[in-house]
């Protein structure tokens, strides 16, 4: 709760709540105003924005709704980053827990595994995946977590390492916890709250990675995501700029919005550790 | 003539100006054409093998075809379609076992040697025959090559070939390449020679610097008189389309073809001044937006679905909205600017999606609860810009008759192997290429017994023994009104049982600095010789 009145202190954080609150139901309510696929050809081709009350932000080569475009790719760009994320930080955090809990020869095993996957670009590794399995949401998805996960895994350690010497988890062990239990329900939840405060810079990354997987051809070809939009929109980048621009700025709010709210909830955090 | 003897005075004034301003080189011929200068093109690949005589293929064409001339080149005015290069004079025999070649005296190679028949017979036997993706077809019977003197070729084939079949595939498949330079090595397909061509042609390859040009330079003892008229042209590879616009805005290129400009960008640019757009110049290359099928899929092996399909597509509304009116909407599988051939008396199918979904219910496929009757795996060729957005047009045209495309999206090596070799696909959209005669790359899209791997042939497991056969007799009918009829019978066949469906074909746009003149002056421009095309300073 305190947390909530700290969080809600920052200038930030507001400012990254508003936008995320609105991306957020620009996604849900997609559906509700554009139940049709938004893909589906809709009216006269290249119609510019405002001319229309039938298509206020206009339509694109092939005559696609370009509001309906960027509602429901709203939807996949968040979709896709908060679900990579999720599988990245479940993963990172298991990961790094039983790294830093374990010690020794499996720590190292582990740690070196993180090493190699933060050696490869995380973006290049997506690429890569992709090409390979060849391009669906849950590909998509999996692409962008397997870049992601190092991050996670490596604070978790590091927090764990801290964590497990303090005395709580020593008392746990003189009552005779086993030691998987120890980790799970004592060491990891202590250990989560940077974690999480990570998360949030792994969905603006997410988003921008599955943009720029599509705006290469390799995301999903059968939804609609502002990445193919702008992709799309490239190719009339002369004639027709606002098919590239608007799907650009919705990109350009949602990483913003992302990255604020991420800040209010760094700054929370430290000021309760601090008081901690 | 006239023009020189009036313009004496002229003369001397350009002379005084050559004179005055040595940086004017042929001054003195500006005003019958403009001389000298270097024509800068954008490219926009850069091919592994630029040999024409093994890979008759427009991209090796575009470059290659200034330097390795072929026999007879396609034209608007010349009897049958063509006008001589070099070969001057050609004659089938009425039993289609033999065909006379006259070679051009006096023509030599870019090395000094002399051009003679046994240059013709050596091309014609070791590399068209058994090397080239399209000779193997049309010379597949070619027995012999007889040289009774150094400017006589004749060509003897072992069964009847058509005549007609020769003549029109003259352009595409006959690049003549030197007997010395290639005689006596194991694996001609794999010769360092091949990019380092040496032919007979206007202009000599100089220099390659790969990802960056290609530098031709004039060939001063060409035949042809006074040409050829540029001194250099240089291929700058641009692989971004929309890199040429910019870049003939610029100046800084003279010349884009093959639609290299995309064609939502031509209005803009036709609007810039001294900038000129050709939509001529590509009527021997037309290029077909046919959806390939695989018979294997039950559904797709029942025709009333492949009806219904076809009913589905809204046709105007791929020439005007994907191609914006730069194309032609198809009857079937032969284009309408191959009028020797070409007939419309053919079954078509209208937009009508009413019609479709009845088919479709007719055929036992009925919509289920959630509107759809069954689904499909859609694979869009990704060549053009245009292939992949009529994927997306196509799959919301099933979309409307209850038929759920999923799109796969491919480089070109995997949609080549997931359609050609693997089979992987319900439909495919394929960008084909009608090359003069439906014998040359056109019967292959629906005859069966391809085997698997070869690209724009039938891998759609599609196999009629009655299209077949037709297909084989006229590959032998040497009369050339009854092989025509042939192709006319082989049309409608091909209309009434869709074993693929043509949706649009198109030409391409050339667009030229205006300086450029003799631009788009034949059917095959871009991938003729250019010896006439001349540059203004």
């Amino acid at each position: 709760m305190t947390l909530l009145i700290r969080f809600l202190r920052s200038p930030e954080g507001v400012a990254g709540l508003v936008l995320l609150g609105l991306l957020i139901s620009v996604a849900l309510l997609a559906s509700v105003f554009f139940p049709r696929d938004p893909l589906s050809i809709a009216g006269p081709a290249l119609l510019p924005p405002f001319q229309d009350r039938a298509f206020p932000l206009g339509t694109d080569r092939l005559g696609r709704d370009v509001l309906a475009g960027l509602m429901h790719g709203a939807r996949a760009s968040l979709a896709v980053g908060i679900a990579a994320t999720l599988v990245a930080m479940v993963v990172g955090a298991l990961v790094g827990t039983i790294a830093g809990f374990a010690g020794g020869i499996v720590d190292e095993a582990l740690m070196r595994i993180v090493d190699a996957f933060q050696i490869v670009p995380g973006f290049l590794l997506a690429l890569a995946f992709v090409s390979v399995v060849g391009a669906s949401l849950l590909v998509v998805i999996l692409a962008i977590a397997l870049g992601a996960w190092t991050g996670p895994a490596r604070l978790a350690r590091a927090e764990v390492l801290s964590i497990r010497e303090r005395d709580y988890v020593a008392a746990a062990r003189v009552i005779g916890m086993h030691p998987l239990e120890i980790a799970i329900r004592e060491v990891l939840p202590n250990a989560l709250p940077p974690v999480l405060a990570l998360g949030s810079v792994i969905v603006a990354g997410a988003v921008l990675t599955e943009a720029a997987l599509s705006f290469l051809g390799l995301g999903d070809p059968n939804l609609v995501t502002w990445g193919s939009m702008i992709a799309e929109g490239r190719n009339v980048l002369r004639t027709a700029p606002f098919l590239s621009i608007i799907p650009g700025i919705g990109l350009v709010l949602t990483v913003l919005g992302i990255y604020l709210f991420s800040e209010g909830l760094g700054e929370a955090l430290a000021r309760r550790r601090i008081r901690a | 003539m006239v023009q020189i003897s009036l313009s004496r005075r002229a003369l001397l004034h350009s002379s005084a100006l050559v004179m005055a301003s040595a940086a004017l080189p042929r001054y003195g011929f500006a005003q019958a054409v403009a001389k000298g200068g270097r024509l800068i093109v954008a490219a926009d690949s850069e091919p592994r093998n630029l040999n024409p005589a093994i890979v008759a293929s427009n991209g090796v064409f575009f470059i290659s075809s200034k330097v390795i001339e072929p026999l007879a080149e396609a034209s608007f005015e010349g009897k049958d379609g063509l006008e001589p290069r070099l070969a001057t004079n050609w004659e089938g025999s009425s039993d289609g076992l033999s065909v006379t070649f006259r070679l051009r005296e006096g023509v030599v190679w870019h090395d000094g040697t002399p051009f003679t028949s046994a240059d013709v017979a050596f091309s014609a036997l070791e590399v068209w025959k058994k090397q080239q993706n399209l000779g193997r077809l049309v010379f597949a019977n070619l027995q012999a090559v007889d040289t009774p003197d150094d400017h006589t070729a004749v060509f003897r084939f072992s069964r009847p070939t058509p005549f007609q079949l020769i003549r029109n595939s003259l352009p595409v498949v006959t690049s003549v390449v030197a007997r010395h330079v290639f005689e006596g090595m194991d694996d001609i397909a794999a010769s360092p020679a091949n990019n380092q061509l040496i032919g007979t042609g206007p202009f000599k390859l100089a220099e390659h610097k790969p990802g960056e040009y290609y530098r031709l330079e004039r060939n001063d003892a060409y035949w042809g008189e006074d040409k050829p008229y540029l001194d250099e042209i240089v291929y700058r590879v641009l692989p971004d389309r929309a890199a040429a616009a910019g870049a003939l805005e610029a100046g800084e290129i003279q010349l884009a073809a093959f639609s290299q400009v995309p064609l939502a960008d031509l209005e803009r640019i036709s609007k810039v001044e001294g900038l000129k757009v050709y939509s001529k110049g590509y009527e021997a290359l037309t290029y077909q937006l046919a959806v390939e099928i695989n018979h294997r899929r039950k559904e797709l092996a029942d025709l009333k679905v492949r009806q219904a399909i076809a009913h589905a597509i809204d046709k105007d509304f791929v020439v005007k909205t994907i191609f914006l009116g730069y194309a032609q909407s198809s009857t079937g599988i032969i284009p309408q600017n191959a009028p020797e051939f070409y007939t419309s008396d053919v079954p078509a199918y209208p937009f009508d999606p009413a019609r479709a979904n009845a088919l479709l219910d007719e055929a036992g496929y009925t919509k289920g609860a959630d509107g759809k009757r069954f689904s499909l795996k859609l694979l869009p060729a990704p060549y053009f810009g245009e292939t992949r957005q009529f994927g997306d047009y196509l799959r919301q045209a099933l979309a409307v008759i209850g038929i759920d495309a999923r799109i796969v999206n491919n480089d070109s090596a995997a949609h080549q192997k997931a359609v050609y070799t693997d089979h992987d696909f319900d439909l495919a959209v394929a960008p084909t290429v009608f090359r003069g005669d439906p014998a040359i790359s056109t019967t292959i899209l629906v005859r069966s017994g391809t085997p698997a791997g070869v690209p724009f042939s039938n891998q759609g497991g599609y196999a009629n023994t009655q299209l077949d056969a037709l297909i084989d007799k006229a590959n032998e009918t040497v009369n050339v009104a009854a092989r025509t009829e042939l192709f006319r019978q082989f049309q409608r066949m091909v209309a009434e049982d869709l074993p693929l469906i043509n949706v649009a074909e198109w030409g391409f746009i050339t667009v030229a600095s205006a300086k450029v003149s003799n631009v788009s002056n034949n059917p095959r421009w871009a991938v003729s010789n250019w010896a006439d095309t001349a540059l203004e300073s």
